[in-house]
């Protein structure tokens, strides 16, 4: 179910703890790079590996809301419309990404391009609105510098 | 007043550890181990050091409770998650000053005699991420980490842990529960997290800018930095301003500096000339306040007796055209979202408190809904298991409070259309 | 001293306790939800929020410690008012469907929203929506109904260690499920049953099938699956029993059990109520066994004994007892055998190892050694497992490791064990029957650890005699490492008062009396408690009543004249004076026709005993062999005469368990059968010897007379369930001699078992011997028989799960799907007894230990194949 390369990593993670289920989130994290969501037998090939039960395992990734429980696109937009960003327009954001890519929050495009999560605040209200894709910052958006942006994401 | 915790950030080398030793980076730490572990602690606690995460505990006498915690080891633990909605406080620091927190944990892990350190970083900060890594990586090279700290024989570990979008795991327990690996839900207390915190042992969390204030402390001396800002709770403190102001942004001022300061002095004021309607002072869980209540001084002491709190000093600025029944219900789907679901009140009531904004707001709400809102809100107000609850209650109420006619719009508006329609 | 004031009522506590517990103490009763006894406080429903002066919050009491001149009030109106809020809360998503839920009458939920008065219903939007999951045989899950507590995953977790449900997701959003989202595949213990407050998980056996309301009667008794004989309660309704419960009162779990219960006693009871019970007498007449009355069955009995006790004299006849039969049923039968019949062949399966592992041990360390409360094993400071998993065998004895693991208890097993592999500090699985070499290396290197107390010098004596084993050898031998082996000999090293648990599986060994003497050094030097697993509910019973081919009740040898002499003169009748056959020397003696009758009472020895062949082909060269069963099972199948009796509900009577704790039977139902000891009683009459028993009570009284370990016991004495050994009895105090041990007997075989593959008995969780195939409950959990085979085997012979394979032996060859398994080593493979013609025992061979008498079941080799098509039906070709 693992790579090796992953097994290698989630062993490493466990030496910095003092107990193998203190490494739970970021095996997680390591398994959801690999596979890009955690599907059930990747939930069950973690809760193998650190020795914590595997309905333990499930019960915590579904806890957090950035651990995803089903395939996602090949890019994630995660876009905030929390108070700051909303006063600042991320709205109609989210109507534009409806228009220009059919893309619904929690849904992916029909090509598999894009994926969206509509974020609570992600720290950057001082340059709102803002967006991760993947894992680059992106703010003080605008109507057309959002699409702008997302066509370098292919 | 000279920066210290945003300390050359304009600086686009600042997070590179000898740009950061050119600044007298690190010497802090040299100071502190000549001390013995109790004197810092000392030192802290009569500088006055209140916690910046939120609630504004004073920071040694939380050390000087570990530290008498037989148990070993000792954990410290930084509070990273930054997740009240508006703040962005701690994130120059993470991104950009990150030796300056390491060095505070440094000093605090001497202090407590705590052998490992995790910085429990929220998971919307990938960047942050790979920074903290590469400055721990760096500090190690230096000598500053690990198990003979500068040849002084003197063990720490650090290391950062993500979270992953959870907002309740900024409360200290929950945060300790999640770091075990564990679904993110509060602990009850007593034992404190002081005795009884990450895998039972003594743990001790502050928040990050906290953190960064140690250093200084340790520089200046507890005399000095007592005399920064407001007496009861002194130091410099970073407001992170969003809204409708000129300059939006993270501001380093002293303890106590006035909203209206803040607001017009250091952000230039309301953009484009609006008139200012509301203002959050610190984090969307804080009560909001009208115009007429910004002459107050921003502190931990102050606030309450203007029926707010400086909470994460996160300052929310609202002109004339924000409609805040919507701000209110985007608030609601907040705090229902990021109920973790342990307690009745919180999981239940709140979103019952966002089904009535949410009508309200959509215009099929009616005149009682308001009174209904106001009755919720009661009864979940000091019923709920964490403050994150209460928070969520005592917004809807300062909302309903000073800005009752922004819902009673959406309604009457709704029965305007009617009479319309019969006619 | 604390004083606190609750209600303007005072009481003063040692120590602090929480409000809750404070306010119970007063007779006060503050409203819970998410608060149970069993489980640890949580704080998370709100419900027991109470006013407590000088504090503006109210504060929950179910996490909120007393403390000195506290003053609390829990029913002020702002203490009713939020009550109230917090009902309204929960009604926002809780359907109200009550008139058709099961849990009415019995809901937590719907009793406080009486008594606080039912919420305004001001929600307006639609409920949260959740289908009733009906995924699982046993259990349905209803998440429309859920308060989210917490409690059935805090048992599962905290208690149970099973951790097979969480919560999923967050917030109102959250619910419970199991890992697979549908079917539990857990332990099915139903404890989370027992903890839900609503109707959010119940028990599909019950639904709809009877209301709380409908309970006619309930009826305390213990459980009937194993030695453990956990305290349970039976609700009847007309002659049946709907539902078995744990004894409960307020939410504190009684008996030793607790309150805890496995699936067994929970779910496995209707084997009571089974369509296949028997219902009338048989006799065999030309071949077929047909329909009889009881008198011509118990004149047929008698005149056939008579005959066979004339020609070939008392010792042709043999007796097999059960540990499934209470003491009363027991007691009378060796009655029946030494004293109407005149032999002292008298034996059950408890001979295989139970009962010889504890006459070892007690003429090392002195009667009532074994005798130790279950509850010592959470308290001990350390746990040594070797010979079975106590999960399975004893589950909730089981669950005492579990919790001292939790607290930190350093736990080392020896073998496969399933139910402890994430509850052990240490896990050794050695080669196949390779565990003599590796207890002689734990010894070995304790031996240079531990120095001796001097208590028992002789003993000391044959310690040192012990041929020492070094590590290394061990570690070629047992395929298990050095390290391993050293971790776990620091780790006993400094254990002060462990519990040493032991089952049946290290006895029945070619080697089994070595190992016995091994455990013996080691809990000498450990100062060791030991716990003997056992798998009947009676065994102990059997044991204490005598049913043995050497003892008299109250554990008196048979071959000491003034211990005889004593029930000589009791009965007035003389009593061999040899010790008679046991189980297996019965069965040999059968087949060379010198057995020519035998009485089994409540066993089904043709399935309980190894080489089914063998032994079928030996009873059917009885001249008579007369069964008492509830059930016609293969081996009433080959009976002259069989007398149907009376199942464990039906009944009154008394079961010792494997702490050597009396306990009372309650009668439930009527039953169709007759007790044992009456029909025994009948026989016996017949043949001229009177029993005038008006009912049990009548023999506990006699038994309390004649045997001094039970000397004036009475069903009062078992009524608290505090009926501890030894009673007000005396027990035989000879220990400390060594007597029977000849320590030339013992050697420490250290030959490799080599590649071969070999067979061993797998204890599924599920079943319980041959019991459990009467209960349609327990075959939907787990309906069919298999093999457990290690990865390393099925990728050799290239077999998936599922797969069908083949097992030949030179005793038989049996065909079943395989369960792969990865901490099974490579060259055993394990078969439960449990399923009708699929035991292992079809396939398993056996030889005799000499030195204990009992079969050896190791070193039966088998030949795996794959079956190219996959049957569905298993099949056996002898
Ligand atoms: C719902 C909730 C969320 C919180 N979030 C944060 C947070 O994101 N960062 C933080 O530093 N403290 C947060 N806190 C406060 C912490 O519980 C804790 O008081 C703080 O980290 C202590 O550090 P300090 O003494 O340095 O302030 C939060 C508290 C609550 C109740
Ligand atoms: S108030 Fe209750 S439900 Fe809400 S976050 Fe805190 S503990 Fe969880
Ligand atoms: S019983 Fe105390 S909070 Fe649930």
């Amino acid at each position: 179910m693992l790579s090796e390369k992953a097994v290698v990593e989630i062993n490493q993670i466990k030496g910095r703890y003092h107990d193998a289920q203190s490494s739970l989130l970021p095996t997680l994290y390591v398994v959801q790079r690999e596979h890009g969501w955690l599907s059930p037998d990747a939930v069950e090939a973690v809760g193998d590996l650190l020795n914590v039960p595997k309905a333990a395992v499930k019960g915590v990734s579904t806890f957090y809301s950035m651990f995803r429980h089903k395939p996602m696109g090949r890019h994630l937009i995660q876009l905030c419309t929390n108070v700051a960003c909303m006063i600042m327009g991320a709205e109609r954001l989210v109507d534009i990404l409806k228009s220009r890519y059919g893309l619904k929050p929690n849904s992916t495009t029909e090509d598999g391009r894009f994926s969206l999560v509509i974020m609570e605040c992600i720290g950057a209200c001082g340059t709102a609105p803002a967006m991760l894709v993947d894992t680059d910052f992106h703010d003080n958006l605008t109507e057309q510098g959002i699409v702008d942006i997302l066509e370098n994401y292919k | 007043m000279e920066k210290f915790l945003l300390k050359n950030i304009d600086n686009p080398n600042s997070k590179d550890v000898n740009e950061y030793i050119k600044t007298e980076g690190y010497k802090a730490i040299s100071k502190a181990l000549e001390l013995k572990p109790s004197d810092i602690i000392d030192e802290v606690r009569r500088s006055g050091l209140r916690g910046r995460g939120g609630a504004g505990f004073p920071t040694g006498m939380k050390w000087s409770f570990a530290a008498a915690d037989p148990k070993k080891p000792k954990f410290i633990l930084c509070n990273a998650d930054e997740g009240e909605p508006g703040t962005f406080k701690d994130r120059p620091i993470l991104e950009k000053n990150p030796h300056l927190l390491i060095e505070g944990m440094i000093i605090s892990g001497y202090a407590l005699q705590a052998e490992y350190g995790y910085i429990y970083l929220r998971g919307e900060y990938p960047r942050a991420k790979d920074i903290l890594k590469d400055a721990i990586k760096q500090a190690h090279d230096k000598g500053y980490l690990g198990d003979n700290i500068l040849g002084k024989g003197i063990r720490f570990h650090l290391h950062v842990h993500q979270g992953a979008g959870a907002y309740i795991c900024g409360e200290e327990t929950a945060l300790i529960e999640s770091l075990e690996g564990k679904r993110g839900q509060p602990r009850i207390k007593p034992p404190f997290p002081v005795n009884e915190g990450f895998l039972s042992k003594p743990t001790v969390v502050n928040n990050v800018e906290t953190l960064a204030n140690i250093p200084y402390i340790m520089e200046i001396g507890a005399e000095a930095y007592s005399k920064i800002g407001s007496p009861d709770c002194p130091g410099p403190k970073l407001y992170s301003v969003s809204g409708h102001v000129k300059n939006p942004g993270v501001y380093e001022l002293p303890m106590g500096t006035t909203l209206r300061d803040i607001i017009y002095a250091h952000c230039g004021g309301i953009r484009d000339n609006k008139k200012l309607k509301a203002v959050i002072p610190g984090g969307i869980s804080t009560p909001i306040l009208s115009p007429d209540k910004i002459d107050c001084p921003m502190d931990f002491v102050n606030m309450p007796k203007h029926g707010s709190m400086l909470g994460s000093g996160a300052v929310m600025v609202f002109d004339e055209t924000v409609d805040l029944a919507k701000v209110c219900l985007r608030a609601m789907k907040f705090f229902e979202h990021e109920s973790c679901g342990k307690c009745t009140p919180c999981r239940e009531g709140v979103g019952w408190m966002r089904a009535i904004l949410e009508r309200i707001c959509n215009g099929s709400g009616n005149e009682k809904d308001i009174e209904l809102l106001t009755e919720v809100s009661k009864n979940i107000i000091g019923k709920t298991f964490c403050p994150l609850g209460d928070g969520a209650a005592s917004v809807v109420q300062s909302f309903i409070k000073d800005f009752r006619q922004e819902f009673e719009q959406h309604i009457s508006k709704e029965a305007g259309k009617e009479i319309k329609a019969a006619a | 001293m604390i004083t606190v004031t609750i209600n303007g009522k005072k009481i003063t506590l040692e120590k602090p306790v929480t409000i809750l517990k404070a306010a119970e103490i007063a007779g006060i009763k503050i409203p819970t939800l998410c608060h149970h006894d069993m489980l640890e406080p949580y704080g998370g429903c709100r419900l027991c929020l109470v006013e407590i002066e000088k504090m503006p919050r109210l504060q929950t009491a179910c996490t909120q410690y007393v403390t000195d001149g506290m003053v609390v009030w829990t029913e002020t109106e702002k203490v009713v008012e939020a009550r109230k809020g917090v009902l309204e809360f929960l009604l926002i998503n809780h359907p109200l469907d009550c008139p058709y839920c099961d849990k009415a009458g019995e809901c937590d939920l719907q009793d406080l929203v009486v008594k606080y008065g039912p919420a305004t219903g001001r929600f307006a939007e639609g409920k949260r929506t959740h289908p009733e999951s009906y995924d699982d045989p046993i259990i349905v899950r209803n998440m429309e109904r859920c308060i989210l507590c917490a409690r059935c995953v805090r048992m599962c977790d905290k208690v149970q260690g099973a951790s097979a449900i969480s919560i999923t997701n967050r917030s109102s959003k959250s619910f419970v499920e199991p890992f697979s989202g549908g079917r539990y595949n857990c332990e099915y213990c139903g404890n989370c049953l027992t903890v839900c407050p609503v109707g959010a998980i119940m028990s599909r056996l019950h639904k709809h099938a009877y209301r709380p309301w409908l309970i006619e009667k309930e009826v305390d008794t213990v459980c009937s699956f194993c030695g453990v004989g956990c305290s349970l309660t039976l609700q009847v309704r007309g002659n049946s029993i709907v539902r078995a419960v744990p004894k409960i009162i307020g939410s504190l779990g009684k008996g030793l059990n607790k309150g805890l219960l496995c699936n067994r006693g929970r779910f496995g009871y209707d084997y009571v109520g089974s369509t296949n019970r028997l219902d009338s007498p048989l006799i065999r007449k030309d071949g077929k066994l047909e329909r009889a009355t009881w008198s011509e069955a118990f004149s047929y009995i008698a005149n056939r004994l008579k005959k066979i006790k004339e020609t070939y004299g008392s010792n042709s006849i043999a007796g097999i007892a059960s540990g499934r039969c209470t003491n009363e049923d027991n007691y009378v039968f060796q009655k029946f055998m030494r004293v109407v019949l005149g032999t002292n062949n008298i034996d059950s399966v408890a001979g295989f190892a139970y009962a010889p592992a504890q006459k070892f041990f007690e003429s090392i360390f002195g009667q009532g050694v074994t005798a130790n409360p279950m509850h010592g094993i959470a308290n001990s400071d350390g746990i040594f497992v070797i010979g079975g998993d106590p999960t399975s065998v004893n589950p909730v004895l089981g669950l005492q490791v579990r919790a001292a693991h939790q607290k930190g208890v350093p736990v080392i097993t020896s073998g496969y064990m399933q139910g402890l592999k994430m509850f052990s500090s240490k896990s050794l699985i050695p080669n196949p029957f390779t565990e003599t070499t590796l207890l002689a290396s734990l010894l070995t290197g304790l031996m240079k650890e531990r120095p001796f107390c001097g208590l028992n010098s002789a003993f000391e004596k044959i310690i040192r005699d012990i041929q020492p084993v070094e590590i290394k050898e061990a570690e070629e031998i047992c395929g298990i490492t050095s390290k391993d082996i050293s971790y776990a000999i620091d780790t006993l090293s400094v254990m002060t008062n462990p519990s040493i648990i032991i089952g049946r599986d290290i006895l029945q060994r070619a080697e089994g009396h070595t190992n016995l003497l091994l455990l013996a050094a080691l809990i000498y030097l450990l100062n060791g408690r030991i716990y003997l697993l056992s798998e009947l509910p009676n065994e102990q019973g059997l044991v204490d009543m005598g049913c043995l081919p050497d003892t008299l009740p109250g554990g008196r040898p048979v071959t000491v004249d003034i211990f005889r002499k004593r029930y000589e003169e009791f009965f007035g009748v003389e009593i061999p004076s040899r010790s008679g056959l046991s189980l297996m020397e019965m069965i040999d003696a059968a087949h060379a026709n010198k057995i020519k009758a035998m009485y089994v009472m409540g066993e089904d020895v043709v399935s309980n005993v190894p080489n089914t062949k063998h032994i079928k082909d030996a009873l059917s060269k009885l001249d008579i062999l007369v069964v008492q069963d509830i059930f016609m099972t293969e081996t009433a199948n080959l009976a002259d005469v069989v007398l149907p009796s009376l199942a464990w509900a039906e009944k009154k009577g008394s079961y010792t368990n494997l702490e050597r704790r009396m306990q009372m039977l309650g009668k439930a139902v009527d039953g169709k059968g007759m007790d044992d000891w009456q029909a025994i009683a009948e026989v016996s009459r017949m043949l001229g010897f009177d029993m005038d028993y008006k009912d049990s009570g009548d023999i506990i009284s006699e038994i309390a007379k004649v045997s001094p370990l039970h000397k004036d016991i009475s069903y009062e004495d078992m009524a608290d369930g505090e009926c501890m050994w030894p009673y007000k009895g005396e027990p035989l105090r000879h220990g400390m001699s060594i007597e029977g041990i000849e320590i030339s007997k013992f050697e420490i075989r250290k030959s490799k078992i080599g590649n071969r593959v070999y067979i061993g008995i797998d204890n599924p969780l599920f079943h319980a011997e041959s019991l459990s195939r009467n209960s349609a409950a327990l075959h939907s959990i787990a309906p069919e028989t298999y093999v457990r085979i290690s990865k390393v085997l099925a990728r050799e012979l290239s077999i998936a799960n599922g797969d069908y394979v083949t097992i030949a032996t030179n005793s038989g060859s049996i065909e079943l799907s395989a369960q792969i398994d990865s901490d099974l080593p490579e060259n055993i493979v394990l078969i439960p007894n449990n399923f009708d013609g699929k035991g292992v025992f079809t396939v398993m061979n056996w030889k005799m230990n000499t030195v204990i008498k009992s079969p050896a079941m190791d070193f039966t080799e088998a030949v795996i194949k794959k079956v190219a098509h996959v049957s569905k039906e298993a099949t056996i070709m002898n």
